[in-house]
């Protein structure tokens, strides 16, 4: 690295209110490098190309474009230093045209800006488009592209931005392999031609084809820059995820009881013939990178989804879960991973907010009994260690950590007996973490059924005893209390590692 | 509307969310309190005994219909359509009794149809997926259509006094129409802070998707809302029919702006989930107060609804200004 690199970043620090999302990020990218973004969820990626493309600004350090520091203060401002985003979720207007697209929020205007030159912006649309697809007509509708060509047109648009680096956040996410080679190529033609790529992927395969060097990260900070020529994915794979497991012993309560039993679970959404039986007692762990299909399962067992194949038994019993009252009085609750979304009703005391669900049962003659209802609370409210105890006080003013535990006695409050935690600890912060913990294993040693969703590996491996590792829409593999490890578990969730990758992954029999 | 509600409002944040309510509604009654003490000190008699009742009994339809506006309001909805409920009930109720339909039954048959009215706008937003306002505005032109074409668009004139004097009566000097809308508040006090159908109108409003999560019967409980807000236009129908002994398929224009006003005035939220049944009370109260002042100084009306407008924003203003710091 002996001329300016194209992208610096120095010492990157992020915070939010509490959370530090950044620590001292520091790595280049040179001219026509292309550059992997590694890291598991919540490892600092997004946060990180946010800062990169003007979105958020750092707490402290410097990016600097070609020797020079600069200073975003909003995303235009980045667009004008040569920075160009391309994101997962495509951000184009389906019913315009291509040319339209790549126009949109700053058109080519004539008569002094009274009129878009639509002929003009479809001129210059194909010239960018020459380069890098010549079949891709700049005045069709967009909606009649394929997603592989709306990601060549975000490409066009960086390239009509004149930009001097494109962030590429998982744009093969929903790529076929042939049309991933045709991007692969657009890609690398743009690096010839002097453009900077980052390439952000959870596919490893994808990344050592590609790449030259990619950085790593994982909580927040730099693991290490490494040179794909002299490294393994195994190795990077190590660096992903090699933090120090939590040193807590693991007690299992399952009995071998089958609770609930679901047979070839499919749905519209992502759930494909999924199988599989959770015990009394047990703690059934669900992995797997997002998209995987991990939340849409719990939607459907808490029958907030629908299912469009299948059948689900409780007790032996077949039950039909066409809505979440269904599954509540099969005796299921959900404690959702958005919680301001679906979890709490902010303006109502923490108090009304357990007792939502299971209303009916505090009422005699269609009225509310205050004191049976009051009497539950403070049970169950203690019971879940609330705090600040208050339990007339409007849940959105306390804290994370407090809000899940006033939705877990929710469940307690219907009686439930299958509780499932879509991400349990997610914005919570690591005191509550740990009484999160305690209470589910609390709560599966008093006969529960849980079923826990969870992006953070040692999360998944201290709460489970049992792993199921998704993988698109399908369960990729069961991993007993044995063979359980964080690099088997990333080996089965991550497309193109290949097994051997993985140490623990040699024993694992996989559910087909 | 004073000073005081925004002086007092922050400090609610952090109490308790029943004494939340409780100094909203102090905010609502010092700013009746205020305008009262403008009015008594402008016209003389205007807390006079009598003229205190006359404003209950002006302000006793747009209550009624407040109410039920209150609770469509806290389940994240709004009702255009509840002065049209309320004309199609009356022309049905008077023909009813022009042809020798016993009260009771005469009664209850408008009550119905105000019903089914409002069940038909619940059914529109909760089973068809429509929007409250858009639903609302169609059936808002679709039943006055319909009260004009069943009357041909002529007053139905001669309800018999039988009906007539349960509406005109007095029970120790205060007015039947007060009775009656103070008894339908308190069930609807009742009804929002002691039954679980309350807990579950606030919950859809304050966050429909939780509370689906948390296996809340949501199209119940919206439906639930705009049938009790359709039966309500027509109880108020009953007693403006009653007051004036004809029924015309006009009657009932612009309801719902005063009522949606005394319901905003008096703490409910149009986002959902937050509203305040003595509030809105109190709220209709002011809006009648602020007439019959007005009326009293010889104020043309021009000026009366500008008056009316100017308290609506105000009074929105500094609500919005006390919730910003919470």
């Amino acid at each position: 690295m002996t001329q300016t690199p194209r992208l610096q970043f120095d010492t990157i620090s992020k915070s939010f209110t509490s959370v530090r999302a950044l620590s001292d990020v520091s790595f280049t990218v040179a001219p026509g490098e292309i550059h992997g973004l590694l890291g598991e969820n919540g490892a600092g990626k997004s946060t990180l190309l946010r800062i990169l493309s003007g979105v958020f600004r750092p707490t402290s350090g410097s990016v600097s474009v070609d020797g020079t520091p600069v200073s975003f203060r909003k995303p235009l401002d980045a667009r004008a230093a040569g920075i160009a985003m391309i994101h997962q979720e495509l951000h184009q207007v389906p019913h315009l045209t291509v040319a339209q697209n790549m126009f949109l929020g700053h058109p080519l205007t004539k008569v002094g800006g009274l009129f878009v030159s639509r002929r003009e912006q479809e001129r210059r649309a194909a010239e960018a488009l020459s380069l890098i697809d010549p079949t891709i007509d700049p005045s069709a509708p967009i909606s009649t592209l394929k997603v592989a060509q709306r990601q060549i047109v975000e490409i066009g648009r960086a390239l009509l931005d004149r930009a001097k680096i494109i962030a590429m956040d998982e744009p093969t996410s929903s790529l076929t392999p042939s049309e991933f080679e045709r991007l692969a190529e657009v890609i690398a033609q743009l690096a010839a031609s002097g453009v900077s790529i980052i390439y952000v992927s959870h596919k490893m395969d994808e990344v050592f084809r590609i790449c030259q060097r990619s950085s790593v990260m994982r909580d927040g900070r730099l693991v290490g820059v490494v040179d794909m020529k002299t490294t393994s994915p195994q190795d990077v794979i190590t660096m992903m995820v090699g933090r120090e497991l939590m040193q807590e012993t693991h007690v299992s309560h399952a009995t071998s009881v089958v609770k609930l039993e679901a047979r070839n679970l499919a749905s519209t959404a992502k759930i494909r013939d999924t199988s599989f039986r959770l015990h009394k007692g047990e703690v059934l762990g669900i992995a797997g990178l997002v998209g995987s299909g991990r939340t849409e399962l719990l939607r459907l067992l808490a029958g907030v989804d629908r299912s469009s194949a299948g059948s689900i038994e409780i007790d032996g019993k077949t039950v039909t879960l066409s809505s979440p009252r269904d599954a509540i009085s099969a005796g299921i609750g959900l404690v959702p991973e958005e919680r301001k979304r679906d979890g709490i009703i902010p303006a109502r005391s923490v108090t009304n907010n357990m007792a939502l669900a299971s209303l009916e049962s505090f009422s005699k003659a269609g009225m509310i009994q205050k004191g049976k209802l009051r009497r539950t609370a403070q049970d169950l409210l203690k019971r879940v260690n609330l705090r600040p105890f208050q339990l007339d006080r409007p849940i959105r003013l306390f804290s994370g950590g407090n809000q899940q535990k006033a939705i877990i006695a929710r469940w307690l409050a219907s009686r439930s007996q299958i509780l499932l935690f879509d991400e349990p600890t997610r914005g919570i912060d690591v005191g509550a973490k740990a009484e999160i913990y305690h209470l589910i294993e609390a709560l599966a040693a008093d006969g529960h059924s849980i079923v826990v969703v969870s992006s953070e590996l040692p999360e998944v491996i201290r709460l489970s005893d049992r792993v199921l590792v998704m993988r698109d829409g399908r369960i990729a593999a069961e991993l007993g209390r044995e063979d359980l490890s964080e690099s088997a578990i990333v080996a089965h969730a991550i497309p193109g590692a290949s097994a051997e990758a993985a140490p623990g992954a040699t024993h694992i029999q996989s559910v087909s | 509307m004073s000073n005081s509600t925004a002086a007092g409002a922050p400090e609610a944040a952090s109490k308790s969310s029943r004494f939340n309510f409780s100094l909203r509604d102090a905010g609502t009654l010092i700013g009746l309190v205020v305008i009262m003490a403008v009015f008594a000190s402008l016209v003389p008699g205007f807390l006079s005994e009598r003229n205190l009742i006359n404003i209950l009994q002006q302000s006793s339809i747009n209550a009624c219909l407040a109410l039920g506006m209150t609770l469509v309001i806290i389940s994240g909805g709004i009702d255009l359509s509840v002065g049209p409920t309320a004309a199609i009930s009356a022309v049905i109720t008077a023909t009813l009794l022009l042809s020798g339909t016993p009260v009771p039954l005469a009664i209850l048959a408008g009550l119905g149809i105000g019903i089914l009215c409002g069940f038909i706008n619940g059914v529109l937003v909760a089973y068809v997926g429509l929007q409250p306002f858009i639903v609302t505005l169609g059936t808002l032109s679709t039943y006055r259509a319909l009260a004009l074409i069943y009357t041909g668009g002529n007053p139905v004139l001669g309800i018999p006094p039988a009906f007539r004097s349960l509406f005109n009566g007095n029970v120790l000097g205060i007015p039947t129409p007060v009775i009656i809308v103070a008894i339908v508040a308190i069930a609807a006090w009742v009804l929002l802070k002691k039954t679980p159908i309350g807990e579950y109108l606030l919950a859809v409003g304050g966050n429909e998707e939780a509370a689906y999560v948390a296996g809340v019967p949501i199209a119940r409980t919206k439906i639930t809302a705009y049938v009790i807000s359709g039966g309500l236009a027509a109880l108020a129908s009953l007693i403006l029919i009653g007051r004036l002994g004809a029924a015309e398929p006009i009657l009932g224009n612009l309801w719902e702006l005063d009522a949606i006003a005394a319901a905003a005035i008096g703490g409910a939220s149009l986002m959902g989930g937050k509203g305040s049944i003595l509030g809105t009370i109190l709220g209709a109260i002011i809006l009648g107060a602020m007439r019959n002042g007005l009326t009293l100084m010889n104020v043309q009306a021009f000026y009366q609804l500008l008056a009316t407008g100017l308290i609506i924003l105000v009074a929105m203003m500094i609500d919005r200004a006390t919730r910003g710091r919470e």
